[in-house]
């Protein structure tokens, strides 16, 4: 009896949910209707490309959701049935949803290449969010929601905590340079208000270390806040607009709090994204007091104009960059960390392909935070990238993405492999030249 | 054979007509009322280039598809350029310009009889490789449904039948084009009767009536997703 509610229930979400997709938008409904079932895909997909089994191809996910779509919703799909791909509900498909949307990175590189301009990974949200609406979303990936929403972070790091960290992170740069080199918190009034992940203050700090020597030398009056130090927002990987949408509200909000003229995010790239490409040109909040760049974007700038300098023999080691699907797919920042890095870095190599085609490091669409597949991550979905870094021989990673670089990490380690994973702003912390002057 | 022509000739082509432009207006509307996401989509677009023309680039250069796919990138241009040409070419079977052809110069009959059966072989072999394709490999075989064998067999029979009528048996275009132009008037004769013509006629007529609920319409569907795409 209470199976069968259940079952009712589940389908009265899916079938609302799938009919929902009949208005729109454009890119979710036509790649319900048009999708010429060449295998392009397949063929570009990291996950099937580290395993070539039918449950890991792009096209037979989507499957999962278009055949519900034709069946109930299409004139062709109700009257040709299994001829036009339609076919009936299925709980014990259901069931498989959870984790079939989460074998999928969401990193977008299929529709670079799809003629017809399909995009699985916005099918893979909508699985995503059908998923969460069941109640089925991975728990690992819910608590982390959960505490971003309640502490602004993450990790769920308190505010003592991340202050404390802040004058740690103080003490070292004074210690290696022997100059007061401040990162302030909660300073009201500053033109520039910086939101990196929170991983880069907690777990590889030289990025946000490399950001203070930076401001440093040119004088910027930025702050740091410390209840919002982490743009990171899982809304966009469960699927769930309104956690999406609340997470970003905390950010902006703090933003206009604390008066700044700029909200620079940090090396994040669905952070940056989501502020970028979907809460400004959506317009979430209205119009907003604040400018919203990438300090990737104002670093290549001022290396350009010639405002910082910077000693390449700091990094003698062969350094290679892994683009990140959320910076060089969904938001084109490509040329920028390449900018800052051939200036820091002696021996800078690229991988083949770059930039819009870069394989995913196999953890993105927050599959990196889930250590209950790791396996999948190790051996199927971080395949491509493997063999990638392996080809440069590179000695250094740098991937502007806590996602990234945890998968990155994860992978050098399972495979024993001498080489350090770290992001972009590392590179110029290491190499930046302090003349001591302080304030040019 | 008179009962068959009657019944391909006469009572199929007003049905195919009537279900083909009312299944492409449903389709059309219904894609051109959805709504286009505000946020930028993928790939993000360069700042400096045109909407329009990245449409149609897309639309008749398939990008993404070199990139991705040299081989069945070839095959799919030809396949559709092919297939532009056998278009533009069977105007004529309903009807000629003579004055064009004398104005350019160009004995229009010995043209489109090379070029015409030039392009009905090509297609055909363009065809044949993604029958192929769709059969050896296994990410392609894996996600190929009932309707992808149709098309591509449905495809294959008119072309071959196409070619059959040019290269088999004798083409009267004279009574040919007077059937189909009365046809255009909406007058519905009888059309000639010859075994291969009728069958091309007919398996055109399912295709085109298959057209406006198939996948087979994602030569109107890639200009809205494109669109949405390249919009700055």
């Amino acid at each position: 009896m209470e199976m069968s509610s259940k079952k009712n229930n589940d389908y009265e979400v899916v079938l609302k949910e799938v009919g929902g997709i009949k208005s729109g938008p454009v890119p979710l409904r036509v790649a319900m209707e048009i999708c010429a079932r060449c295998g392009t895909c397949a063929r570009q997909c990291p996950v099937y490309q580290g395993k070539p089994e039918a449950r890991y191809n792009p096209a037979l996910r989507t499957d999962r959701i278009r055949k519900i779509y034709k069946r109930y919703y299409t004139p062709s799909g109700r009257v040709l049935r299994v001829f036009s791909g339609s076919g009936d509900l299925n709980q014990r498909e259901i069931e498989e949803w959870a984790e079939t949307f989460y074998e999928c990175t969401g990193c977008r590189r299929c529709a670079v290449y799809c003629p017809m301009g399909i995009d699985h990974s916005v099918i893979t949200r909508k699985g995503r969010a059908i998923v969460h609406k069941l109640g089925k979303t991975p728990k690992r990936l819910l608590d982390v929601t959960e505490i971003s929403l309640k502490t602004g972070n993450t990790d769920g790091c308190s505010k003592e905590a991340f202050i404390n960290t802040i004058q740690f992170l103080e003490s070292e740069m004074k210690e290696e340079t022997g100059i007061d080199i401040p990162i302030p918190v909660d300073k009201v009034g500053s033109d520039v208000f910086f939101v990196p992940p929170s991983g880069d203050v907690l777990v590889k700090p030289e990025a946000v270390m490399g950001i203070a020597k930076i401001f440093y030398v040119l004088g910027v009056d930025w702050t740091m806040s410390s209840f919002m130090f982490d743009g990171a927002n899982y809304g966009l990987f469960t699927g769930d607009d309104e956690a999406m949408k609340a997470e970003n509200l905390n950010c902006v909000n703090e933003a206009k709090r604390l008066g700044c003229k700029t909200l620079m995010m940090g090396e994040c790239g669905h952070a940056h994204r989501i502020m970028k490409f979907m809460m400004e040109k959506a317009n979430w909040w209205g119009k907003l007091p604040f400018e919203t760049t990438n300090c990737m974007e104002f670093t290549a700038d001022i290396i350009k104009e010639g405002k910082i300098k910077l000693d390449p023999s700091k990094n003698p080691q062969p350094v290679t960059y892994h683009d990140p699907c959320n910076f060089a797919r969904s938001c084109g920042i490509i040329d920028e960390p390449r900018t800052i890095l051939k200036a820091s870095c002696a021996d800078y190599r690229e991988m083949t392909p770059s930039g819009s085609e870069n394989w995913c490091c196999g953890g993105g669409g927050g599959l990196s935070a889930m250590d209950t597949i790791r396996e999948f991550r190790m051996n199927v979905s971080g395949k491509k990238k493997l063999e990638q870094i392996k080809a440069t021989a590179a000695k250094f990673v740098a991937a502007p993405c806590a996602n990234c670089k945890r998968q990155l990490t994860q992978l050098m380690e399972h495979y024993e492999m001498d080489v350090e994973v770290g992001g972009v702003h590392d590179m110029v912390y290491r190499a930046i030249v302090l003349d001591g002057t302080g304030i040019a | 054979m008179e009962t068959l022509g009657y019944l391909i000739g006469v009572i199929l082509p007003p049905i195919t007509l009537v279900v083909l432009v009312v299944g492409l207006i449903y389709r059309f509307r219904i894609w051109w009322k959805l709504p286009i996401p505000k946020m930028t989509l993928f790939p993000a677009p360069d700042p400096g280039s045109d909407t329009f023309l990245g449409v149609l680039k897309a639309t008749f250069f398939f990008p993404g598809l070199f990139k991705g796919d040299k081989s069945l990138w070839a095959a799919a241009w030809v396949f559709h350029a092919m297939l532009a040409l056998i278009l533009i070419g069977h105007v004529r079977v309903a009807m000629d310009f003579p004055r064009l052809w004398a104005a350019l110069g160009i004995n229009a009959d010995s043209m489109s009889a090379w070029s015409g059966g030039a392009a009905g072989i090509i297609i055909l072999f363009t065809v044949i490789f993604l029958l192929l394709r769709r059969m050896s490999l296994e990410r392609v075989r894996e996600i190929t449904q009932g309707g992808d064998w149709f098309a591509l067999v449905l495809v294959l029979l008119i072309i071959f039948s196409g070619n059959a009528m040019r290269f088999l048996e004798h083409f009267d275009l004279k009574l040919t084009r007077a059937y189909f132009a009365s046809l255009v008037m909406f007058k519905f004769s009888l059309p000639p009767l010859k075994g291969w013509f009728l069958l091309h006629f007919f398996l055109g007529q399912v295709l085109f009536m298959y057209l406006p609920f198939s996948k087979l319409l994602h030569f109107g569907g890639i200009f809205f997703t494109q669109t949405a795409l390249q919009r700055r």
